[in-house]
């Protein structure tokens, strides 16, 4: 309590920290309306899986199918193009569903017309060799990740003008036996974000995961950046799903020149 | 930690960076490629040409630029300072020779916006320019000369450079390959830097642009065909490189 000057008596804030007091009140601030906004943001933000073309739920029960023995995950527009065009084009790859949320940080406030450039997953299965990810872990699966990451975020002794970007680095789990087709990410870098999360699942289940890095200088899609992904071809994961890697490379450019945005900042 | 020091320019931080020059040249590589490389009677510039969008009037859209009738540069990272830096450059070229009488030498006009880079990262409030130049031309001796400036002020000769996005690569190659024998002649120095692009470049011969300045001679833009011409021929060496290669394994 103080006294101002003009006599009247006020409450002042405790620096001792918030006491009982304030937080029963703020309790009782609480109107059902914050209630009801509340509820709504709750649902706005919850995952929903559904088929793309009839726009259909999908029921995450119909998807443990099949047992999974490969999943690969590519986060990322450029890790999605060397997927898209490497591997989804050689073999007929079957849309499985898809997984879209919504949550504050997302530029659009319309969570019915999510583009698939903001948060969209989208499952494919192999028609001639279905293999779809179950939900509950199974032993023989195994998980490889493709990401991208900014050089500028790797942490080195060396001075980062000699670094020869894009450069892959891999990231495994403890019950991954192979020796990845690249070296290893070394202390103190440390992958963020979904990678990060699919890689502590993954150790936590005990499934065989690896996760390939690639730092570029380049974020928005680029060919060099995807063709550095090129030595994950030869790794035992993804060795049986590429077939014509020329034709590969001519959808690849076609990607890119379709998905080019026109920039006048930089020459 | 970074983030305290690199808000404002003039502020060193602890260890002695001036960040904002450092994402400065980090901008730079936001730009296409640039290479340079100082032959015998010849320089050579060769760029990435970025592609245009259909509206777009193409020769607006220009990376090689004439500072004056005997220099010219290309330059990789902010369109915009790039045209404040050469719109600078040009004037300076002109005022000189007036006042002197004399054409520039290539020298003083890379001394030249390299001062002017270096006063805009010790000035209150402004930002360093975000580009790299190459600078190309030939003095009144008659020898070729090439300089590289960066956002920082330097300014350093070079016998082969790279700038721009990929740039290290191109180095590497010219590291490799810029020997007596590939400059013997303009041809060869001309397909010397066609060469280093290709390693980079994303769609072949159709998007890259080339300028050379022969000695007494202005600056001449090869033309698309004459490009294609040159990439043309590479590629028939190359194969019979390789022909050649395998017949010795053979």
């Amino acid at each position: 309590m103080a006294a101002t000057f003009f006599g009247e008596v006020v409450k002042t804030p405790c620096r001792a920290g918030t006491e009982d007091e304030e937080e029963e009140e703020e309790g009782r601030r609480e109107t059902p309306e914050d209630r009801e906004v509340r509820r709504q943001l709750a649902r706005k933000r919850e995952v929903r899986l559904l088929r793309r073309q009839t726009k259909t739920s999908l029921d995450v029960s119909l998807l443990e199918k099949y047992p999974c023995s490969k999943f690969i995950i590519a986060i990322g527009n450029n890790a999605v193009a060397f997927l898209s065009s490497f591997v989804m084009s050689s073999g007929v790859w079957e849309e499985v569903g898809c997984a879209k949320l919504w949550n504050e940080w997302c530029r659009t406030t319309d969570t019915t017309h999510l583009s698939p450039a903001e948060a969209f997953c989208v499952f494919y299965h192999l028609k001639s060799n279905p293999s779809v990810f179950g939900s509950c872990p199974k032993k023989s699966m195994q998980v490889t990740v493709l990401t991208c990451r900014h050089v500028t975020d790797y942490k080195t002794s060396e001075p980062t003008s000699s670094l020869r970007t894009p450069f892959l680095k891999a990231l495994k789990t403890q019950s991954f036996r192979e020796s990845p087709c690249c070296s290893l990410l070394e202390q103190p870098n440390i992958v963020h974000d979904l990678p990060a999360a699919v890689l502590g699942y993954c150790q936590v289940w005990k499934i065989p995961a690896v996760l390939y890095l690639c730092y570029t200088d380049v974020m928005k899609l680029d060919l060099i950046t995807v063709e550095a992904f090129k030595p994950v071809l030869s790794s035992r994961s993804l060795k049986g799903l590429v077939k014509n890697i020329p034709q590969s490379t001519e959808i690849l450019k076609k990607l890119m020149t379709t998905n080019e945005i026109q920039s006048n900042i930089y020459t | 930690m970074a983030s305290r020091y690199d808000r404002a320019i003039t502020v060193f931080s602890p260890d002695g960076h001036l960040f904002q020059v450092e994402y400065a040249q980090e901008a730079v590589k936001k730009g296409s490629t640039a290479v340079g490389i100082r032959g015998t009677d010849i320089v050579v510039l060769g760029v990435e040409k970025k592609s245009v969008a259909k509206l777009q009037d193409e020769r607006t859209v220009r990376k090689i630029c004439a500072l004056d009738d005997h220099v010219c540069m290309a330059f990789a990272g902010l369109t915009a300072d790039a045209r404040v830096v050469i719109n600078r450059a040009r004037v300076e070229c002109q005022s000189h020779k007036l006042t002197v009488e004399d054409p520039v030498t290539v020298e003083y006009i890379t001394r030249f916006i390299a001062t002017l880079k270096q006063k805009y990262t010790q000035s209150n409030g402004r930002r360093p320019f975000g580009i790299s130049a190459l600078i190309v031309g030939f003095d009144d001796d008659g020898i070729p000369r090439l300089y590289q400036t960066d956002p920082s002020g330097t300014y350093h000769a070079w016998k082969a450079n790279a700038i721009g996005r990929s740039a290290k690569t191109v180095r590497e190659f010219l590291e490799k390959n810029y020997t007596e024998d590939a400059i013997a002649n303009d041809n060869e120095a001309i397909k010397l830097a066609i060469r280093a692009l290709l390693e980079v470049v994303q769609s072949g011969g159709k998007n890259i642009e080339l300028a050379i300045i022969r000695r007494n001679q202005p600056l001449k833009m090869f033309s698309a065909k004459e490009i294609e011409l040159q990439v043309n021929e590479i590629e028939k060496e190359k194969e019979e490189a390789e022909k050649k290669k395998s017949k010795k394994t053979a």
